[in-house]
């Protein structure tokens, strides 16, 4: 299990990170998320061992993380974070050594990953000669060519195209089901919303809402109706509790305060004969991660 | 973490040496050095004629002057190291200005003169040298003298009164004053030999490292090192890597060198030709005639020494700016320091011999970085002694020493920094953190 206990720190009078309290588990996908210079880069850096000069604890199952333990952990940063006049088998080679492989075991798991991301050819072609979904893959491999127990991705499908994207969330899938321990971030709430069970937005280094993902959806008092057929748009947008009214080509989308306010629009709209769909869906995480960011950023 | 120390040094040092860049750059100096080396043999096999070699057509108009004018000539030439050469010539004027066509070679036409008892005339294409003049000249006065001592049946006893050159010997005061021969073997000995290859070395060294560490930094690949290796393993597989690399290079420099001297050695069938002016030659001539072979046998060794510590406190300065910049345009500003310093040193060591071994010169020569560079010029020239060599190292121990200490709390919060605001602030704020 990661611990993150208490974690603050500071860089200089400003404080990057301020009281951080997560758990993740076996098996779980974990999502940090935050806008730019929230605290994320910060806390992954902190998780990495990288900075050591904060307080609080971070542990993996219940040790500190030191140089001991980096070999049990896989970092996909948001930046490509490769050596560009490499060739892959280097590239990879290279991570995987300083992850404590041998270079035998490193060549055989690296054909694995190549055949699996359908990429064998680029084997001996340099880092550089490859577009930039290529490189997102190798860097992907780079992170969990080791097996990681602890694997951190930052923006992992950036620079894909949704075939790959597939690709990506099927191998993410899978070290879930194998007991990997996954922190993802991303700035894509749709991926987020795919993958991750348990979550926890930064704002300015503070922790504004954390917990089950499922729970925050509940919780949230903003339901969408989803209603297709002929409405009077400008009637319902009248309505107590109606915050707003979109329509694309089929249906329209009807944002409500709290869900109290259903059975009036419900009442609204059932005099209409067209009526083909209503139905009640919870906020997106988009919805959600906008609302509250934007409150704490006003506060 | 020792192997992986290992590892990250050897993929540091594979990155700058299994390049096509290397082997080029390899290529263009073993060619350059094996070429300077051979160069008067390259230009023979060429058809050229590297020592000039100029031949003077004789036409005696005389019939009697020529074999004594010969002799005499050869003489002075051989004293002087003229490379002419004299070829009696038995054709017309007209003739021999054919022969001369689109050469350096001269004519030289002796007559009969009723007042004189010789007259001469010299032809060239474009240039006659003045030694050449004047060694003609001093050989028809000789032959004149023979002419004269004939006509008039001197006795041997006047004619060797005459002929005896007043003694002129030469005194100089002032001991100290062999600025131009120090300075000779300054140039000749010390700076192909010493000088230059450290300087090229050094600058080698430094673009290594910053190369290396920006690359990384620049491509974030910084991050996942560093979550891998402690920044102070990094720090010292880029020294390692860094001082392997110019250690290496420099192993290859001594190398053409000796295939230079080896293929000279074939090719002319003896290392040193007498008869040549090549600057091989004038290198051994000047370590043969100022007795400076006796001085290069401790000199090398003392020289090899500081270079190689002075290595290590370059690659440490270079790794601890390269560590504070964010990018390898950023690391060329930075580096201008150690690049100026080297200069300074580097000609301050070409121009040793002005200082007349004065405290200001001996002052610098202490100056760790500097002092690799001047300390050859200075023990050769004799104006330093054992005493401030010991000294020199000893402050650049004590530099290295203080570089270490301070030098990885900076390393260390500079490689995950990816912004150049308050550099120097950081620096300092990094230097007092425990």
């Amino acid at each position: 299990m990661l611990k993150v206990k208490n974690v603050t720190k500071y860089y200089g009078d400003l404080c990057a990170v301020n009281d951080l309290n997560f758990e993740v588990k076996e098996g779980e996908i974990f999502g940090l998320l935050g806008l730019n210079g929230a605290g994320k880069t910060t806390t992954f850096r902190m998780i990495m061992g990288l900075l050591d000069d904060y307080t609080g604890e971070i542990t993996l199952n219940g040790k500190k993380i030191d140089y001991t333990m980096t070999d049990k952990i896989g970092f996909l940063t948001e930046e490509r974070s490769l050596i560009l006049k490499l060739t892959v088998k280097d590239q990879i080679e290279y991570y995987g050594v300083l992850k404590g492989m041998d270079e035998l075991t490193i060549e055989k798991k690296l054909d694995y990953w190549l055949k699996r991301f359908d990429i064998e050819e680029y084997k001996s072609k340099k880092i550089k000669e490859l577009s930039k979904g290529n490189q997102q893959k190798i860097q992907f491999i780079s992170s969990i060519i080791h097996e990681p127990k602890l694997l951190i991705l930052d923006e992992p499908f950036s620079g894909l195209d949704p075939v790959n994207v597939e690709l990506f969330k099927e191998v993410i899938l899978e070290l879930k089901e194998k007991g990997t321990i996954i922190i993802f971030s991303s700035h894509r709430m749709e991926h987020v919303e795919l993958f991750c069970e348990k979550l926890l937005i930064l704002v300015k280094g503070k922790t504004v809402l954390s917990g089950y993902l499922k729970d925050i959806k509940d919780n949230y008092k903003k339901k969408n109706i989803i209603i297709e057929g002929s409405i009077d748009k400008d009637k319902i947008k009248s309505l107590d509790g109606v915050i707003n009214v979109t329509k694309n080509e089929l249906q329209y989308k009807v944002e409500l305060e709290d869900k109290k306010y259903i059975p009036k629009v419900f009442k609204a709209i059932s005099n209409s004969d067209n009526i083909t769909k209503f139905y009640v869906e919870d906020a997106t995480l988009n919805e959600i991660f906008i609302s509250i960011v934007g409150e704490s950023y006003e506060q | 973490m020792n192997n992986k120390l290992l590892y990250l040094t050897k993929i540091s040092l594979n990155k700058k040496m299994k390049t096509k860049w290397f082997l080029v750059a390899n290529i263009i100096l073993a060619v350059v050095i094996i070429g300077l080396i051979n160069i008067d043999n390259i230009i023979k096999f060429f058809g050229g004629d590297f020592d000039n070699n100029i031949n003077i057509l004789v036409i005696d108009n005389t019939n009697e002057v020529y074999d004594s004018f010969s002799n005499i000539y050869n003489e002075y030439s051989k004293q002087l190291s003229t490379n002419t050469t004299l070829v009696k010539y038995t054709k017309t004027y007209e003739e021999a200005k054919e022969e001369i066509k689109d050469k350096d070679d001269l004519i030289l036409v002796i007559n009969n003169d009723n007042i004189n008892y010789l007259n001469a005339n010299i032809t060239a294409n474009t240039y006659i040298n003045p030694t050449t003049t004047q060694l003609i000249s001093y050989s028809l006065d000789s032959i004149k003298n023979n002419l004269v001592i004939n006509k008039y049946n001197l006795s041997p006893n006047i004619v060797k009164d005459l002929n005896n050159t007043p003694t002129l010997t030469k005194t100089i005061l002032d001991t100290d004053s062999t600025n131009d021969t120090n300075m000779d073997i300054v140039m000749n000995v010390i700076f192909p030999i010493i000088i230059l290859p450290f300087f090229m070395l050094t600058m080698f060294l430094v673009q290594m490292i910053g190369a290396e560490i920006n690359e990384e930094k620049t491509t974030k690949s910084m991050e996942i090192i560093i979550s891998n290796v402690s920044p102070k393993t990094h720090f010292f597989s880029k020294l390692i890597a860094g001082n392997t690399f110019v250690l290496s290079q420099g192993l290859l420099l001594i190398i053409y060198l000796v295939l230079g001297l080896i293929l000279r050695t074939t090719l002319s069938g003896e290392l040193i030709d007498p008869n040549s002016t090549s600057f091989v030659t004038e290198m051994y001539n000047n370590i043969k005639d100022t007795g400076f072979l006796d001085k290069l046998s401790y000199i090398i060794p003392i020289s090899l020494i500081l270079m190689l510590i002075t290595f290590v406190a370059y690659s440490l300065v270079a790794a601890i700016l390269a560590s504070m910049t964010t990018n390898i345009e950023d690391f060329q500003q930075v580096q201008t320091p150690i690049i100026v310093v080297s200069l300074l040193g580097y000609y301050l060591s070409i121009m040793a011999s002005m200082f007349n071994g004065s405290i200001f010169i001996k002052v610098l020569s202490y100056i760790p970085f500097l002092s690799a560079l001047l300390i050859p010029s200075l023990l050769s020239l004799g104006q330093i002694g054992l005493v401030d060599v010991i000294i020199s190292i000893v402050l650049l121990l004590l530099t290295i020493h203080l570089l270490f200490k301070y030098g990885l709390k900076i390393y260390k919060q500079g490689i995950l920094n990816y912004s150049s605001t308050n550099l120097w602030k950081k620096m300092f704020k990094a230097m007092k953190e425990k």
